[in-house]
């Protein structure tokens, strides 16, 4: 089917037109970063052409790797043969931004001889400040046809099929204009010009963002914005997706008790009540985290805010090899490592993208909350210290779960000054986009994307390796005993691994089901011990483990080692999917066991020595 | 000589040149933002600690951190 490209500069309204034009949902954000992934659909009032949605670029002059690789893709996609023409957006309150940009993209096309139409798009906020737009003059002056539109309310868009139906009639290579020889200085001088005479004059644009803005980026009311709007996308994270996920889990439950009974002893019933339940159960409690968070960022995006928020924390973070784009993914990944993963394809800059996913499964996530808790009340004394003020365990607590902060912090500030490749990666020049309301529909629309992307891209491996520890973990002696099981022999055989800490083989089983999710230590632990529901009740498993004498240091150590290991086959999973990278995972994996290992260890012998 | 970054809340200036130790991608880059030599920038608010500084160019706001303004050359405007 012949094609229509449709490109533009990020934050143009490029998703916004393409979702109009083909009746799809694609995501719709107010933060300029680059769109990922490659939308095609039908244009619904012409149904027999194809309309392909370019990675928003700011020029045809990339920086980063991953600005080249969309250049290269647009080129190359004009010398194919089943594009027949191209849509170019720009934002008609921005014109300077966008100019340079469209004189490339006539340039290559008229090189390439595709008619190119220029869509000047948020004409409704001109129309609003009565300012208004000179399209003839603008077409006159680039020498191809422009329309003014406006996705958001929809006027103008009625042009652009009548147009499109004009340039099909073209006969392939036969447009030259005379943009076609120009090089790029030229361009860029020509689009300053046209900026100025065609561009809206003034500030009246802008005069009500910089009120806005003096509050939000003032020292000390947008101090206290920020903390408060972050406190609550931390609570809205807990406080939204915690009565869904034990929704869910009722859900399975009562699915599992309807189904189980039916099929009678054995391993058919084994099978379906603790691998096959448990195993959707893994990946589907995800689900409501991500919807939630994805949700709330949409939020900060669509409204502006989460330009202001990266602003805010761009210094701190900066020193850490990172960018305030970091802040929001890595503050979602001390919920969860999976949305924060997500929430990190807003960050531009491929390198600090990448610097950021090292970070993110360093903080310290909700699923090890169990972990430490337990950990924590057998080994940590209750006492209290400072007359009371503070107690050991709290203490512990915190502790552990600054040390997470820290050591993800610690790993990208190392990691960055070790690899400076400055010259591939983008400067941080942020584009602050206008306040808005958000619409709330697209952002429903995209959190449910996002959950279901997750599903469809992680489910399969997660659920596959729930089916290998269970297998593992039921034969040969169909669940009789999991010390006799091979996944038992297993924890045998890695035992030597764990001996150096004062681990034996159980915890040895126990650290490798967790892999699942960190949580499942718990109840792997219960189950060798012998204790029935030690995910909902400690005590039993806690009096258990204080008197089967291990040692303190031994505890502590499993504690760093849970703060450091990236015990998480979701988060590796996704990691792969969005990184595009499954040797990215691999080594995380193995570097992040490496450093939990051995700071584990020395953690063993310094609280022995101390204690001891 | 002045720089994009020692402007203070309100001043305005007109951008001179770009600093040699400033990469051949990133000038291009900030000049299709709109920070031509030649061009008005108004800075409209320098936050505290360092934070980047935010400058209305032409109709759009940027946000721009040390290690880029620093090594653009300006005129403040009386
Ligand atoms: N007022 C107005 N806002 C628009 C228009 N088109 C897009 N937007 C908003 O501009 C922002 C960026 O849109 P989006 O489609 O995500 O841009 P993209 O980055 O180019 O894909 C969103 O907040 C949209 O709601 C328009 O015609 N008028």
């Amino acid at each position: 089917m012949p094609r229509v490209l449709l490109i533009g500069s990020p934050n143009s309204g490029k998703s916004l037109l393409f979702n109009r034009l083909t009746g799809l949902s694609q995501k719709v954000a107010n933060f300029p970063g680059i769109t990922v992934d490659v939308g095609v659909g039908t244009l619904q009032d012409m149904r027999e052409r194809e309309l392909v949605d370019f990675p928003g670029t700011y020029s045809l002059q990339p920086i980063s790797a991953e600005e080249r690789v969309a250049v290269a893709e647009f080129e190359k996609a004009l010398e194919n043969e089943e594009v027949e023409q191209v849509l170019c957006l720009i934002d008609a309150t921005r014109l300077e931004k966008s100019l340079y940009f469209t004189l490339q993209v006539i340039r290559d096309c008229q090189r390439a001889g595709k008619p190119v139409t220029v869509l000047a798009n948020m004409i409704d906020v001109l129309d609003r400040h009565s300012l208004t737009f000179d399209t003839e003059g603008l077409a006159q002056a680039v020498g191809v046809p422009v329309l003014a539109i406006s996705a958001r309310s929809g006027k103008g868009l009625d042009q652009i099929v009548p147009r499109l139906q004009e340039n099909a009639g073209v006969q392939q290579g036969r447009v030259d204009g005379k943009l076609a020889g120009a090089p790029d200085e030229l361009l860029r001088g020509e689009a300053h010009q046209l900026a100025r005479r065609f561009g809206p004059k003034g500030d009246v644009l802008v005069r009500s963002q910089t009120r806005l803005d003096s509050f939000f980026l003032h020292s000390f009311t947008g101090g206290i914005a920020f903390f408060v709007i972050m406190f609550l996308l931390f609570q809205s994270i807990f406080t939204w997706s915690a009565p869904a996920m034990d929704a869910v889990e009722t859900a399975l439950a009562w699915m599992a008790d309807l189904v189980v009974p039916l099929l009678g002893e054995g391993i058919a019933r084994d099978f379906t009540a603790d691998a096959l339940f448990s195993g959707i159960g893994a990946f589907l409690v995800f689900v409501p985290q991500i919807f939630v968070l994805t949700f709330i960022v949409g939020l900060l995006e669509d409204s502006g805010y989460m330009a202001r928020a990266a602003l805010i924390c761009h210094k701190p973070l900066r020193i850490f090899g990172l960018t305030g784009k970091s802040f929001v993914p890595m503050l979602s990944g001390v919920a969860c490592a999976i949305p924060g993963i997500y929430a990190a394809r807003a960050i531009d800059s491929p390198r600090k993208r990448l610097l950021t996913y090292m970070a993110i499964p360093l903080m310290p996530c909700s699923a090890r909350l169990p972990v430490y808790s337990l950990l924590i009340a057998a080994f940590i004394p209750a006492g209290t210290a400072f007359g009371g003020l503070v107690g050991w365990q709290g203490l512990a607590m915190f502790g552990i779960y600054f040390f997470g902060m820290l050591c993800g912090l610690l790993v990208t500030g190392v990691v960055s000054r070790m690899s400076k490749d400055h010259f591939n990666d983008l400067p941080f020049v942020l584009e602050l986009p206008p306040y808005r309301m958000p619409g709330l529909q697209p952002l429903l629309r995209n959190a449910w994307n996002r959950a279901m992307h997750f599903v469809t891209k992680a489910g399969k491996i997660i659920f596959t390796v729930t089916l290998v520890i269970w297998v593992l973990g039921y034969f040969p002696n169909f669940g009789a005993d999991l010390g006799e099981s091979w996944l038992g022999h297993l924890g045998r055989l890695i035992e030597p691994l764990f001996a150096p800490l004062g681990l034996d083989w159980r915890y040895g089983v126990a650290i490798a089901t967790s892999f699942l999710a960190r949580e499942v230590f718990v109840g792997t632990l219960g189950t060798i011990f012998g204790i029935e529901g030690a995910e909902e009740n400690m005590v039993p498993l806690v009096d258990h483990i204080q008197a089967s004498g291990m040692a303190i240091g031994s505890g502590v150590a499993l504690l760093v080692f849970f703060a450091i290991a990236l015990q998480c086959v979701s988060t590796l999973a996704i990691l792969a999917k969005e990184s595009e990278s499954r040797s990215l995972a691999i080594k995380m994996f193995f570097g992040y066991f490496a450093f939990a290992y051995f700071a584990a260890l020395a953690t063993f012998h310094v609280v022995n020595l101390l204690v001891g | 000589m002045q720089s994009l970054w020692s402007m203070k809340a309100g001043e305005s200036c007109e951008i001179l040149a770009y600093d040699d130790v400033l990469a051949g991608p990133y000038r291009v880059r900030l000049m299709e933002f709109g920070f031509h030599p030649g061009e008005t920038v108004v800075c409209l608010q320098a936050p505290a600690f360092g934070a980047p500084k935010v400058y209305r160019v032409s109709n759009t706001i940027f946000s721009l951190d040390d290690e880029v303004a620093t090594h653009i050359r300006v005129r403040v405007y009386a």
